[in-house]
């Protein structure tokens, strides 16, 4: 790259690198703001920038990380997947009624073991994204209106398994043999919180996936034209309820980890949970429309949302000041997304006569 | 070459955080966290603003957040609290039994917690539980409600959210006195979750069943005040409403005539109380007091109204 920088003309090549830097700004804007929060925060919060409070707030970040890896591949196609915040409700619920009301096996009651809850947990939750999945590429519901009517259906179910109430004490019981529960999201491992690992891991796994297997290049593909996609022999029914089943299963996470940091189901549990994802999603530069951003940008999505909401709690500012932030946060972000697009369609001859 | 600058860009931010984070003095008052579950209501609002206020007052500095009933919010301010470092933690909760591993944590981390307003299912974490005596305010508000209709008639109950010991408490104390009087009649029990709006529409319906109710009875003041708009729009009059809580609006519809009684919670005594009580144990090691504290609540009707401004007794 350096030696193309060189080739060029110089009082051109100026002009030229400031385009660049320019469009080098716009394009690693969500780094920018993430590293301009850090500095802002630290300078103002003497707490802010201690490992305790680091530890902390990645274990925050976490949650809308694990959501917006899972959106990410849904948006990637085109699709949406408003019901995220329900399942995670539901996947917490279904946990605690296991774990302290057990299953009735022919007049007996059997309390499974917490690997057995927590499996069971996450494949009602899959389910529901199978759920998702089949309105949107079976049956033709357009992606918001089928996960809008699961958002309820799934909160409704949540609400009924316990009739509205909480399910308190998920600790377990040694004679019951579920004890174990609260470290799925409490415990440390190398003096990181589980949650962060679990976010570590995934994100690996869906860069992966991404950016190195032909289901990545699907994904892409389907999001990019759906048609073209088809024509090309990609059965795409089966990518999209794929990426609805990937998110379901991020949700299902999420709601264990609360339930798990609670030790209590809760069945109004990730209420607005999947407007955090979408926002964390969009300033990582993905599009709305499909086919173009990247899973590396919601991460970074996530973590300036979580910043931004952590340290503006920090700071005492005042709760309704913090929603106005983190709205002009959202709708800048996605401005500049646009000027980037118009910028580069306008400076496109320049630049390539500055190669 | 996006990838370099941005490392680039990176590393000199994390070197002038770093240059900022280690010249920094400590500062010397202690933190007191407030965290109330929302900033809109006015009874929230007044408690948290009355226990900033006595906090400040005894030299110390004062966060105030709200958790807006979410647990997990709770759980994630509880542990911005934890970071700040702060000495004590005011809570009025999210939840009984949802609570009790967020306030066990930040008393692990060293935090003393003082509980307003509502308990948690769990003893001997918090230094202290202070709320008003929601069974007593009952018994009070429902005494007087018997008394405006002249002890017979049909009524409606309207019920604050199910999963709210509170709203359990209050029925009950309700129906401790109400049910003992032979000419009272329930014929509508319905929740409409603390909420105006709700209470609105809920009892639009009920009027629409029974328009021959003589009063409604109110988990709430907001349900009160939604049932009192219901009727107003139904062009009926002779309907009575009492409410629970003592909010300014209640006070003024009392005023009005609209409401004719509630029963107040002295949230501006149990706030400063808390604060009070932690700066002894700060102090000294031990509030004094036992943990579990009960504040009795004031019936207030249109001949002491102007005894009262705010949740607090002014006269």
């Amino acid at each position: 790259m350096s030696t193309t920088m060189q080739a060029v003309p110089r009082p051109r090549g100026a002009a030229g690198t400031l385009v660049r830097a320019v469009l080098i700004l716009l394009r690693a804007r969500a780094i920018v703001v993430l590293v301009a929060l850090l500095v802002l925060f630290s300078s103002l919060a003497p707490e802010f920038l201690t490992a305790n409070n680091l530890s902390i707030l990645t274990k925050h970040v976490a949650i809308t990380a694990l959501l917006a890896i899972g959106m990410t591949f849904v948006i990637l196609t085109g699709g949406i997947d408003l019901s995220v915040g329900s399942i995670a409700g539901l996947g917490g619920m279904v946990a605690g009624y296991l774990l302290t009301q057990g299953i009735s096996l022919g007049g007996t009651i059997v309390y499974p073991p917490v690997a057995i809850v927590i499996v069971i947990a996450i494949c009602v939750c899959m389910f529901v994204g199978v759920l998702n999945g089949w309105l949107v590429a079976k049956a033709g519901v357009a992606p918001f209106i089928a996960t809008l009517g699961t958002l309820y259906i799934a909160r409704g179910a949540a609400l009924l398994i316990s009739n509205g109430k909480t399910f308190p004490g998920l600790g377990g019981e040694a004679s019951r043999g579920n004890t174990g529960f609260p470290a799925f999201g409490q415990s440390f491992i190398l003096h990181i919180p589980s949650p962060v690992w679990m976010m570590a891991v995934l994100f690996v796994i869906a860069w992966v996936v991404a950016i190195k297997t032909p289901f990545g290049r699907h994904i892409y593909a389907v999001g990019g034209n759906d048609r073209a996609a088809r024509l090309a022999g990609i059965r795409v029914p089966a990518v999209k309820i794929a990426t609805y089943v990937i998110s379901a299963f991020t949700a299902a996470l999420v709601g264990l980890i609360i339930a798990s940091q609670l030790e209590a189901a809760h069945p109004a549990t990730g209420e607005t949970f999947e407007l955090n994802a979408i926002a964390a999603v969009v300033l990582g530069g993905t599009s709305l429309m499909g086919g173009r951003g990247s899973v590396t940008g919601s991460l970074i999505g996530a973590f300036v949302i979580g910043i931004l909401t952590d340290g503006l709690v920090m700071l005492g500012v005042s709760e309704f000041w913090q929603m106005v932030i983190k709205g002009l946060v959202i709708v800048l972000a996605v401005g500049m997304d646009q000027a980037q697009i118009r910028l580069q369609a306008k400076l496109l001859p320049y630049l390539q006569a500055g190669r | 070459m996006v990838r370099s600058c941005a490392a680039k860009v990176t590393l000199a931010a994390l070197a002038l955080i770093y240059c900022v984070g280690c010249h920094r003095g400590e500062r010397n008052e202690k933190l007191v966290f407030i965290v109330v579950p929302s900033e809109d209501n006015p009874f929230f609002k007044t408690e948290a603003d009355a226990a900033a206020a006595r906090a400040v007052a005894l030299g110390y500095r004062v966060r105030v957040e709200a958790h807006d009933d979410d647990a997990y919010r709770q759980d994630n301010l509880v542990d911005a609290a934890i970071a700040s470092n702060a000495a004590v933690l005011i809570l009025d909760n999210a939840g009984a039994d949802a609570s009790i591993a967020t306030v066990r944590r930040a008393t692990k981390a060293g935090i003393a917690v003082f509980l307003i307003d509502r308990e948690i299912e769990a003893q001997g974490i918090a230094k202290a539980q202070i709320i008003s005596d929601n069974d007593q305010g009952a018994r009070l508000v429902a005494t007087e409600f018997a008394h405006a209709l002249g002890e017979k008639g049909d009524y409606a109950e309207l019920l604050g959210r199910e999963s709210d010991t509170n709203a359990q408490v209050r029925t009950k104390g309700f129906h401790a006195v109400l049910d003992k009087l032979q000419g009272l009649k329930l014929v509508a029990a319905q929740s409409a979750n603390w909420s105006q709006s709700e209470a609105f529409q809920k009892t639009e319906t009920i009027l629409q069943a029974h328009g021959e109710i003589a009063g409604i009875i109110a988990g709430n003041d907001t349900m009160a005040l939604g049932a009192a708009a219901a009727v107003k729009s139904a062009g009926l009059t002779n309907i009575r409403i009492v409410g629970f809580d003592g909010s300014p609006d209640a006070l003024d519809a009392i005023r009005a005539g609209t409401i004719q009684a509630t029963a107040l919670q002295p949230a501006v005594f149990i706030s400063k109380l808390a604060i009070e009580e932690a700066d002894e144990f700060l102090k000294t090691g031990s509030t004094g007091r036992p943990e579990n504290q009960v504040i009795a609540c004031d019936l207030v009707t249109r001949a002491n109204v102007d005894d009262y401004r705010n949740f607090e007794k002014v006269r």
